[in-house]
């Protein structure tokens, strides 16, 4: 390296460190908002169905359920005709919001520790929480990406166990024996499932 | 035969790899999660799109067929025998009971997470394990009530087990294993768990006596009753709205047991 551009870097340095801490706090009080939203609407509805539908919007604008879907469907996505992208994303999307609604029990409310925020690569950072649930804690890290100029959910990591890297493991076995059409599906029945 | 030499023998056992594998032992530590921002275990081809970093395969599975098999035994063992016994614990049993108990022979395990704090040379960890102990053991009436909970040190302090020791060490998981019973594992894990068995003083009157006529196989049915309800239910959680259980269990079960690891 030369000394021209050891300066610049030398220089430019601490922009980078100011930028990447401004966008770390940005993306956990995002987390928060989104968080505190699907809290006050568990705490309206009285039933695990009813949460599903009406948390639905709400998570939609703080879940990036495009990326999510891409990841879990992994390789096999470049060979997806748009409009079965769009289908898997929509099969996904209500898998998705089912489990999430599925852990919830009407009357019990979970306490959140936030706990320091990192930034492992530019666009994205993690939210390392502690959640305590009815008498169990859990250790939760929410996965926050940059998206069109706000920051959305891309991950939900439970005492280790990436949602999106589950799904990649089960779908991407899928695709690679039947393709596109086996992954739509078999998300279809999990769908149809009861749950 | 003691205890004790059973756990020298199985931690031998794990050393010997260790011992034969110096140089690169550095390199076989835990394949890394997508949480971890270090080297990515994907292939960049499979990448989807730039931040994406996930694997589709976190474990070698040369035995998927016997292993499928196995689940499949398993599964039927959990639903029509399992289920019926932990529905009936439940109904029998209060709740502050059942909490009881599940603290209590969390307690007892101190063994397991003293002596592997100690083989990872964690001592600042084995000595919260250690006072954690000593409290609920005297302030909480032998381990029935956890009294630590109240000290904030003392909350949430990761429990290690021999699994993780042989992690630390440098041993890689070995080949995916669904054992009879006991649900996932992998060649490192069914060691670890060797380990752990012989640690926890539950199983000390069975080690030492080696019969089945005394009173020695009372705490470790009673251990293994009353923790039915909290499998079942982290089964039922691994299989709910998976596109494949079996391989939604393993992904979930190696995940785990990794970050664990790092912890």
């Amino acid at each position: 390296m030369n000394r021209r551009s050891l300066i610049a870097l030398t220089l430019t340095a601490p922009l980078f460190w100011g930028q990447s801490l401004a966008s770390t706090a940005e993306a956990q009080q995002r987390l928060r908002t989104a968080v505190d939203e699907v809290l006050a609407v568990a705490d309206r509805v009285s039933s695990r169905s009813a949460l599903a539908t009406t948390v639905r919007p709400v998570l939609q604008r703080h879940i990036s359920f495009e990326t999510m879907t891409r990841r879990a469907v992994g390789p096999g996505w470049k060979q997806f005709t748009p409009d079965q992208q769009k289908k898997a994303t929509q099969l996904f999307t209500t898998l998705i919001i089912r489990s999430y609604s599925s852990k919830f029990t009407p009357g019990e409310r979970p306490s959140i520790n936030y706990q320091a925020a990192v930034s492992p690569a530019a666009g994205r950072v993690d939210v390392p929480t502690g959640l305590v649930y009815k008498g169990s804690r859990y250790n939760v890290t929410y996965r926050m990406e940059q998206e069109g100029g706000s920051w959305k959910i891309a991950d939900v990591v439970i005492e280790g166990v990436s949602l999106i890297a589950n799904y990649r493991t089960q779908l991407d076995s899928t695709f690679k024996k039947g393709g596109a059409d086996a992954v739509i599906t078999s998300l279809e029945q999990s769908v149809s499932r009861p749950s | 035969m003691k205890p004790g030499l059973i756990t020298l023998r199985l931690l031998l056992m794990g050393i010997l790899p260790v011992l034969t594998n110096c140089a690169s032992s550095q390199k076989t530590a835990p394949s890394t999660s997508p949480t971890t921002a270090s080297a990515p275990a994907v292939k960049t081809e499979d990448a989807v799109d730039e931040l994406d970093d996930y694997s589709s395969t976190e474990v070698s599975d040369p035995l998927e067929k016997l292993n499928r098999a196995t689940f499949q035994l398993n599964d039927g063992l959990y639903n029509f025998v399992f289920r019926p016994v932990s529905k009936g614990y439940v109904f029998v049993t209060p709740k502050p009971v059942r909490q009881g108990l599940d603290n209590f022979f969390d307690n007892v395990k101190f063994p397991v997470r003293f002596v592997n704090c100690g083989l990872q040379g964690k001592f600042n960890r084995a000595g919260l394990e250690f006072q954690k102990f000593g409290i609920n053991t005297i302030g909480g009436l032998a381990g029935f009530i956890r009294l630590s909970d109240k000290i904030p040190s003392l909350v949430a302090v990761p429990s290690e087990d021999t699994g993780q020791t042989l992690a630390k060490w440098g041993l890689g998981h070995g080949p995916y294993l669904v054992l009879p019973v006991l649900g996932p594992s992998s060649f490192r894990e069914t060691l670890g768990y060797g380990g752990d068995y012989a640690l926890n003083p539950i199983h000390w009157g069975f080690l030492l006596k080696g019969d089945t006529n005394t009173w020695a196989w009372i705490p470790s049915t009673v251990n293994t009753i009353r923790s039915l309800p909290g499998q079942l239910m982290n089964y039922d959680e691994s299989r709910k709205n998976s596109v494949d259980p079996y391989l939604s269990v393993r992904s979930i079960y190696i995940q785990n047991r990794n970050s664990a690891a790092q912890e």
